[in-house]
């Protein structure tokens, strides 16, 4: 049992990994930049596209996705290459829109590590009097040398990190300072440009790399590197709505979320094992085939369908007054804090009855039918026979001998049926108000926090893979056989 | 040369038995047949919506002679810009031509002609798609695509209203679709109405008429359901057909593939991937819910593939020096697609909900008039009209495909067949 659990546990590892990657190619999806493209005209939507930029701008410095995917080469960048995106912008090699474009993305992707390379073409340019094209090589290096902060929403920055960061904020201030307009009288050009060879000759050694440097960067320096970085300290990023870090949200989130879902599954079996051993033992009666038509209308009956249904009719907030049962929505009453225990689950139950309901309904007909069919078989076996032969009492062959082995099937079905229950919860949690991961998942979505989205992913997947791991440790509770060796 | 004609004739002979075996067995099935019926009526419902419900006159005629507006606005890009329009009004418009190619090649091949000369059908269909990349392009160079117009759309009602209140002119001599009424057609004036004889499901928020949207809202379901399915089975048959048949890495690198997307909860997936995509078109709907749910075909494909590969036939077709492609695209695929089959049909009733689950979040197509979006509307406005009819359309619509998949697969289980 142990060696099953350890060959487990390292198994879940690949799949994590697998998992981790596939979550970073969603990511690395993600479109360039939204509300970019979009004109609007209304004041509402200006906002909107702004704050999504925003939103972009913090998603893409926490998960760098301004860095190389894989390998980044910037390290080795010549002032060849740098120099031909220059010449596409500034006109001397004819280019199309695209062209240009795809050039001055490839320059801000560049990033820092071009600033060298920048300065030695503006010195070469200078040299040659070539004014028009130094001045927008300028243009690019102001932008390229500005440095990012470090871990600017660290919830609790050490002095060193503020030092830091302060000096680096300082450095971005002067440099926003060193620039020219166009028409700017040459003499005063000149002073800034002196002004940015000072700056680079003081920080000149930031681009001397050596062998081990170079390493570093090309391995380390990129986005794969600092997704894992990130993923191993558990750091998700803050929430743009909230500023507060995501996963302290998520966890905050989780106890409604698994008490709708887990507790509509168990629910779901509760009823659906009854369900299934009864229409096995009477199969094909009338009450069998009943139950068969009947689980499966539900089954087809979409839950948000019936969840504003039932809200129209038995809520509050319903028409028919003598109808109003129970709450529209919700997780608990305001004053919850003051009633007793029992008190306190009775609230709980009284605002997740409707909820609990839609959840449970849809899963009902798969698992009893499993139920059905899983004892059928076992019910025409050798050893139910010789039970009934030895004169046992019915309810003692079906019951003790008959259903632990055709509970198997429907044990299987847990593994399957909780990725489900979680994005099914999503809907009813919506509809219902419960402030729960599923809830918080789709407020996410419309004010675009990448970073809460990216963590529900990843949380909720964590969550299944440990399920479907308990459901194969249970095998071993339900079957003897099963013995993991 | 003739040794392999007789031989690609003897397969064939076999799969037309099999597909009689199956369609026999599923017609004495009556609630699936209850259901396949059904079906049919959707997707005419789909087809011939602009029949039944459009603002444009089918004729019109007055003092300026016989007009026919109707039959304009059908591929006029003001009033139908969704692909999915177009394809369902080409549909419609060739369907009398469809069925008169039917009735020709039923009577040379014989009644069961469309299960022997499959390669009829697939014609018909590449014809079709064919015709709607067509209709789809603007302009050929120069010439302008004259089944891609943008005209200015007339105000037929209103202008029939004008005349009969003036009543000097003559009234024309306008025949009208059952209902008039487009399903983007808004009006203040008759905002959230519950349903009359005017509007038989009443009207939304915007004074939209409730049934010329879930009319044309069956295109989108079914559309959905299709292509969705359509993609995940492609990716799924492809996957799961190389995993089972080469094995090794190949295998291990798929099966852990499937294993990581089961481990997904697929909705909150769909959910992260629609938040992804800017300005979402029915046609992002359905990619994404095709490339999150090839997994379950994936896997019934690899174990037949596993079951089939080891078979005589399969070996010997490999002996024979039959290209690999070969045998596993025109060997054992045939052998082992009828799981698929079934599971396709839940498949797309699944795709249905799903999709009516986004939009009923508002992460759907905004502009497609998709019942997920009535219904949220009737959560928002407290209207039970515009709850309760959206809800029996997609619960029609899914416990019957449902129905007609439990048929399937009863048909198509070789252990009930007596």
């Amino acid at each position: 049992m142990k060696v099953y659990l350890v060959k487990r546990l390292l198994l879940m590892i690949p799949t994590f990994l697998g998992i981790t990657l596939i979550v970073f190619a969603v990511l690395n999806l993600a479109p360039g930049r939204p509300g970019a493209t979009q004109q609007g005209t209304d004041i509402e939507k200006d906002v909107r596209g702004e704050q999504t930029e925003e939103s972009h701008r913090i998603f893409r410095e926490q998960f760098h996705l301004d860095k190389p995917v894989m390998f980044n080469t910037f390290s080795g960048l010549s002032v060849a290459a740098v120099s031909a995106d220059i010449d596409v912008l500034s006109g001397r090699v004819p280019a199309d829109a695209a062209g240009r474009i795809a050039a001055r993305e490839r320059l801000d992707g560049y990033g820092g590590y071009a600033v060298p390379q920048l300065v030695e073409i503006v010195r070469r340019a200078d040299a040659a009097g070539d004014l028009a094209r130094r001045d927008l090589t300028v243009f690019f290096l102001r932008r390229a040398a500005r440095r990012p902060l470090i871990e600017p929403y660290h919830p609790d920055p050490s002095p060193e990190l503020r030092a830091r960061n302060r000096a680096i904020e300082f450095e971005n201030v002067a440099i926003r300072e060193l620039r020219y307009l166009p028409e700017t009288p040459e003499a005063e050009k000149r002073i800034v440009l002196e002004a940015w060879m000072r700056w680079y000759e003081e920080h000149r050694e930031r681009w001397e790399y050596d062998l081990g440097d170079r390493l570093r960067i090309l391995l380390l320096e990129t986005r794969f590197a600092a997704y894992w970085h990130n993923l191993i300290r558990l750091d998700f990023g803050v929430s743009l709505v909230t500023k507060q870090p995501v996963l302290s949200t998520l966890i905050s989130k989780l106890p409604y979320s698994l008490t709708l879902s887990v507790g509509s599954l168990l629910l779901a079996y509760l009823i659906a094992i009854p369900i299934g051993i009864f229409s096995a033992v009477r199969k094909d009666s009338a009450a069998d085939r009943v139950a068969t038509v009947v689980l499966f209308m539900l089954y087809s009956l979409p839950s948000f369908f019936v969840a504003t249904l039932l809200l129209f009719f038995f809520s509050f907030g319903s028409d028919y007054e003598n109808l109003r049962w129970f709450p529209t929505g919700g997780f608990r009453d305001p004053d919850f804090m003051s009633r007793t225990s029992a008190g306190q689950i009775g609230d709980i139950a009284f605002h997740m009855a409707l909820p609990m309901l839609c959840a449970t309904y849809g899963s009902l007909a798969s698992l009893s039918r499993y139920m059905r069919t899983g004892l059928l078989d076992v019910i025409q076996s050798d050893y139910v026979r010789t039970a009934r032969a030895k004169g046992l009492p019915e309810w003692q062959v079906i019951g003790r001998h008959a259903v632990r082995n055709g509970l198997l099937p429907i044990l299987t079905l847990l593994a399957g049926l909780l990725p489900a229950a979680l994005g099914g919860a999503v809907i009813i949690e919506y509809i219902f108000g419960i402030p729960g991961m599923g809830q918080w998942v789709i407020e996410s979505i419309y004010a675009r926090d990448y970073n809460a989205i990216m963590v529900v992913q990843l949380l909720s997947t964590l969550l299944v893979l440990i399920g479907i791991l308990l459901t194969d440790l249970s095998y071993a509770l339900v079957d003897p056989r099963i013995r993991f060796e | 040369m003739s040794a392999a004609h007789e031989n690609a004739g003897a397969v064939e002979s076999q799969r037309v038995a099999y597909s009689s075996i199956v369609w026999t067995e599923l017609s004495q099935n009556r609630v699936a047949m209850v259901g396949l019926f059904v079906l049919l009526m959707f997707c005419l419902l789909a087809i011939y919506a602009p029949l039944l419900s459009l603002g444009q006159p089918l004729t019109w005629r007055d003092a300026e002679g016989l007009r026919f507006p109707w039959f304009g606005a059908l591929f006029n890009r003001l009033l139908f810009e969704n692909a999915v329009d177009v394809f369902f009004n080409l549909l419609m418009v060739l369907s009398p031509a469809y069925a008169v190619l039917y009735l020709v090649l039923r009577r040379r091949h014989g009644v069961a002609f469309p299960l022997v000369r499959g390669r009829w059908l697939r014609r018909i269909c590449a014809f079709h798609l064919l015709l709607f990349t067509a209709v789809q392009v603007e302009a050929w160079g120069p010439v302008d695509n004259p089944l891609h117009t943008t005209s200015r759309i007339v105000d037929w009602n209103a202008q029939l209203a004008q005349i009969e209140s003036g009543a000097s002119v003559d009234a024309p001599l306008a025949i009208f679709p059952m209902r008039r009424f487009h399903y983007r057609e808004t009006d203040p004036a008759r905002s959230v109405l519950p349903p009359s004889a005017k509007h038989w499901f009443g009207t939304d928020k915007e004074g939209r008429d409730v049934f010329a949207r879930m009319l044309y809202g069956t295109r989108v379901s079914l559309t959905i359901g299709v292509v969705a399915v359509s993609i995940y089975v492609a990716i799924g048959v492809f996957l799961g057909a190389i995993a089972g048949y080469f094995g090794g890495w190949m295998d291990v690198v798929i099966s852990r593939l499937i294993e990581v997307m089961i481990c997904f909860p697929s909705f909150f997936l769909i959910l992260t991937l629609a938040a992804f995509v800017e300005e979402r078109s029915i046609f992002h709907v359905m990619v994404i819910i095709g490339i999150t749910s090839w997994t379950g075909v994936a896997r019934l494909v690899r174990a037949e593939f596993l079951k089939h590969k080891s078979l005589e036939y399969a070996q010997a077709a490999l002996a024979l020096g039959v290209p690999r492609r070969r045998i596993i695209f025109r060997h054992i695929l045939p052998n082992a697609i009828s799981p698929v089959l079934v599971s396709a049909t839940f498949g797309v009733a699944a795709a249905i909900l799903t999709e009516s689950s986004l939009a009923f979040l508002g992460l759907g197509d905004l502009s497609a008039p998709s019942w997920g979006m009535t219904l949220s509307a009737g959560r928002t406005e407290n209207a039970l009209w515009l709850i309760l009819f959206p809800g029996m359309a997609i619960f029609a619509l899914v416990s019957v495909l449902n129905l007609v998949g439990e048929g399937l697969r009863d048909a198509l289980d070789p252990k009930l067949r007596s």
